[in-house]
């Protein structure tokens, strides 16, 4: 096991490595610059704001300086928001995205799960529809359109949750609801299928054989050996959605890092693509990481061939 | 109505487990006795620092947190504000305010001294300025900002502690408009020191001296509050307590919360503009921003035929343009943008002579076209506009597109549409054939437009260049006589647009709803547009 993670944990940096260098690469070869009027700049002004932002160094020098600073968590100082450090700008946003993200995913696993198991409990009945119906809605209709709906009918028209805003708990329902609707259809379809393989195992032959009953053996075996394959599910989404829906933020005014991200691609924020992007990308290897852990520990025979393979 | 049980009981699970109780918006609607409203910006402020301010939102905000020598009023009417007292030497060089005595919100004296500081530091090429060009024509400004001459030469100094004497290099016809212009405000030199690199980053690093002080802006955060001054000199004339700020960035939201009170003033898009022209509140902003077609006289031997552009102008129906994008768009004739400067009481714009080159007219197009092919010695051109990727550019150049090539046969259109940043730098860099350029007014005079087009000008990116348009426009900066200064604009822009060296498209105007109950808002296209501080709600 601990070769297995340790193998995990240099795979891991070696990623973000190749992230970290990709980007910055890909950054400077974008066109324009960072200045919003630099038409009207004088090449002394020019050449004094790239010495401040280090721009006149060779980029390779650029790329050592800002992967050294990088690894003392400095990002640098952003060129949209004058004077402002990157990091300052990043992490408020992004408690604000994580804070609602985990909650769609709580939602959205609990009532998945439920749905997905009434589902197969009742396999071929109308509640068995009812969920797929549910499902396949939830897949298909975009999260934005259910926001806009929502924001409508249960923020203006019944008043029940505010349109807009974010500060109090009621504030966050309207986007949480619009946010778990996809990985609620995702687990549901996720577990009904693998509850349904499993009913068809023969060890509930086997519990029914014993005398339990039919519920007793989905309660103690079937659901526990379902939950198995969430574990993979849970690790993408819970980082897709804490790094923010720039559409959903932007629809109920959510100070998150989503929208954050593309303006700053848009208005040539170097320092701020970076940061944002490494910051995405350090979250989505460890929390891979953390789920292949999980996953070995559960079911021993990962980790047989991670040691293999 | 009950909401489902599900929601409601993962709504009061949650509560219970994170230990909140619900309770509804924190905004509060307005009520006419509290002298409050709310109201909205479509960005983020980038900054608060005067020196470094390049956009909208910021300028709107120091327009209202901030006050100069002057504040613009209705019509861009300049009204004293710290000036007590304007002298001007006989050859517009020198002149000398007189300033009140007035506080910083700190409670500490302002004076002379004070705006010494702050233009110092804004020309100051370390300071890195975006804005300090308009300081062209202040003593050694340009100079100083090229690092040619030391900060210290700059032509302003403080004569005691309430006389500010700027002395020129050649007089400035606009400089009573930019002195109400944000950039050329006060600075406190107390707090950009004792604040360091984080002046003007959150509201608590500014010192302000406005009929509003700001509060609860950190940075980049989605709202704050402008809250009444209570050292502001006026302080009398200022009825509103509070303006609540939030950002909005998406109209269909912002539209909600108008109607159910929680917002006072909403821009609406192009679709919500055709829906609720009818609504009380429904006010069209104007931006004095005018939409214009560059051609590439640089790269293509083509667009330097003049026949070719006054056809291919001819051949765009601008009115169904503007009805296309919606909003407060109009059809644009002339390059100065409409309704940014009156002379002797009648729009400049309006005084542009109509040649018949800036409507659409199929027929004549036709026939230009065909007669600018022939010499040309071609039988077909192929061309690419290139616009950025917004909603509206990109209608814009579809509609370019099946307008051209529908009335010219003959002629290619490609379009392109890229990121507002790669539009800028393909523009500087000549890399297009036709680009749909715009450029806003910074302060209330034709020459903010007309300057443009002059032969070394960065912004000349399609490099028309014509001798005698160069030379009014230098006679008009030069001149004492305001007739001729306004004949020599005027002379110019009839020129630029009878060659058609930029095709003009339409002004751009933004339609919002504003609650009819707020009265005394003052709106100036230029510039910093909003100031409120005579703006009060209406008691019913």
């Amino acid at each position: 096991m601990a070769k297995f993670i340790l193998k995990r944990v240099f795979y891991m940096f070696l990623t973000l490595f190749i992230v970290a260098t990709a980007t910055f690469f890909l950054m400077k070869a974008m066109p324009g610059s960072p200045y919003a009027n630099e038409a009207k700049m004088t090449l002394t002004q020019r050449h004094i704001m790239d010495e401040q932002y280090g721009l006149n160094k060779p980029v390779i020098v650029q790329y050592l300086i800002y992967l050294g600073s990088m690894f003392k968590g400095d990002f640098g100082t952003s060129f949209q928001y004058a004077n402002q450090s990157v990091s300052s700008l990043i992490f408020p946003r992004l408690a604000v995205s994580m804070q609602l993200g985990l909650q769609a995913m709580v939602l959205g696993v609990v009532v998945g799960v439920l749905l997905g198991a009434i589902a197969a409990i009742k396999q071929g009945t109308w509640a068995d529809s009812g969920a797929t119906v549910l499902a396949i809605i939830g897949r298909s209709v975009p999260n934005f359109v259910l926001a806009v709906i929502l924001q409508y009918y249960i923020g203006l028209k019944l008043g029940w949750f505010p349109i807009a805003g974010w500060g109090s708990f009621s504030q966050t329902v309207l986007p949480t609801i619009a946010l778990a609707v996809a990985p609620m259809a995702e687990t549901e379809r996720f577990v009904r299928t693998s509850m349904v393989d499993n009913m068809n195992q023969d060890y509930v032959e086997l519990g029914r054989a014993k005398g339990f009953s039919r519920m007793e053996v989905v309660r103690k075996h079937v659901m526990r050996n379902s939950m198995i394959p969430i574990v993979t599910l849970l690790g993408p989404y819970t980082v897709a959605l804490m790094t923010g829906s720039m559409v959903i933020e932007n629809i109920f005014n959510i100070p998150g890092i989503g929208e954050q991200f593309v303006k700053s691609i848009l208005t040539n924020d170097y320092p701020t693509i970076m940061g944002v992007t490494m910051v995405y990308s350090i979250g989505l290897v460890v929390v891979l990481l953390i789920t292949d852990i999980i996953y070995g520990l559960i079911d021993p025979r990962i980790r047989l061939q991670g040691n293999e393979g | 109505m009950r909401p489902k049980k599900l929601i409601a009981s993962i709504g009061i699970l949650c509560m219970a487990a994170i230990g909140v109780s619900a309770c509804s918006s924190s905004n509060s609607s307005t009520s006419s006795k509290k002298q409050e409203i709310t109201w909205m910006d479509a960005a983020e402020i980038p900054t608060m620092d005067i020196s470094k301010a390049t956009d909208n939102t910021s300028f709107n905000q120091l327009n209202n947190v901030m006050e100069g020598l002057y504040r613009l009023g209705k019509d861009e009417k300049i009204e004293n504000a710290l000036a007590t007292k304007t002298q001007v030497s006989q050859n517009g060089k020198k002149w000398v305010f007189t300033l009140r005595k007035s506080k910083w919100s700190d409670g500490s004296p302002l004076t002379a001294k004070d705006f010494v500081y702050s233009w110092r530091r804004t020309v100051n090429p370390a300071t890195g300025s975006q804005y300090a060009y308009l300081f062209e024509g202040i003593k050694n400004a340009t100079a100083i900002t090229a690092g040619k001459k030391p900060v210290s030469s700059l032509g302003v100094k403080a004569d005691g502690k309430y006389k500010l004497v700027v002395t020129l290099d050649k007089q400035i016809p606009y400089f009573k408009l930019l002195m109400g212009f944000p950039l050329f405000f006060p600075q406190q030199e107390k707090m950009v020191k004792s604040a360091g690199s984080k002046y003007g980053t959150a509201s608590k690093y500014l010192a302000y001296n406005g009929p509003f002080v700001q509060s609860g802006w950190s940075g980049s955060n989605l709202s704050w509050k402008l809250k009444k001054n209570k050292n502001y000199w006026d302080k009398k004339a200022v009825k509103l307590n509070t303006i609540n700020y939030s950002v909005q960035k998406t109209t269909s939201t912002a539209y909600n919360m108008y109607q159910s009170n929680l917002l006072d003033a909403t821009a609406l898009d192009s679709e919500q503009s055709k829906h609720l022209k009818e609504n009380p509140g429904y006010t069209v902003r104007n931006s004095a921003s005018t939409f214009y077609l560059q051609y590439n006289q640089a790269k293509l031997k083509a667009l330097r035929n003049v026949k070719l552009r006054r056809a291919i102008s001819m051949a765009i129906d601008r009115q169904s343009l503007t009805k296309i994008l919606g909003g407060g768009n109009t059809a644009a004739n002339s390059l100065t943008a409409k309704n940014l400067a009156k002379v002797d009481g009648v729009d400049f714009s309006s005084t542009i002579s109509d040649n018949g080159y800036d409507s659409y007219n199929p027929t004549k197009a036709k026939k230009l076209f065909k007669q600018a092919l022939k010499e040309l010695g071609v039988k077909n051109i192929s061309l690419t506009i290139l616009s950025d990727d917004t909603d509206s550019a990109k209608k814009t150049t579809e509609t370019l597109q099946s307008q051209l090539e529908s009335t010219l046969s003959g002629l290619n259109i490609k379009t392109q549409n890229v990121p507002f940043k790669t539009r800028l730098s393909r523009s500087t860099a000549g890399d297009f054939d036709i680009v749909v350029s715009a450029w806003g007014a910074d302060f209330a005079d034709p020459i903010s437009f007309d300057d443009l087009f002059t032969s070394n000008n960065a912004n000349n990116n399609g490099k028309w260049k014509n001798k005698e348009y160069d030379r009014l426009i230098e006679a008009s900066k030069n001149t004492i006589n305001q007739k001729q200064r306004w004949q020599d604009l005027r002379q110019a822009e009839n020129l630029l647009l009878d060659q058609q060296g930029v095709s003009p498209l339409y002004y751009q105007g933004q339609a919002w709803l504003v609650r009819p109950t707020i009265k005394g808002i003052i709106y100036n296209s230029a510039g910093a547009k909003y100031n409120f501080k005579n703006a009060y709600v209406e008691k019913n």
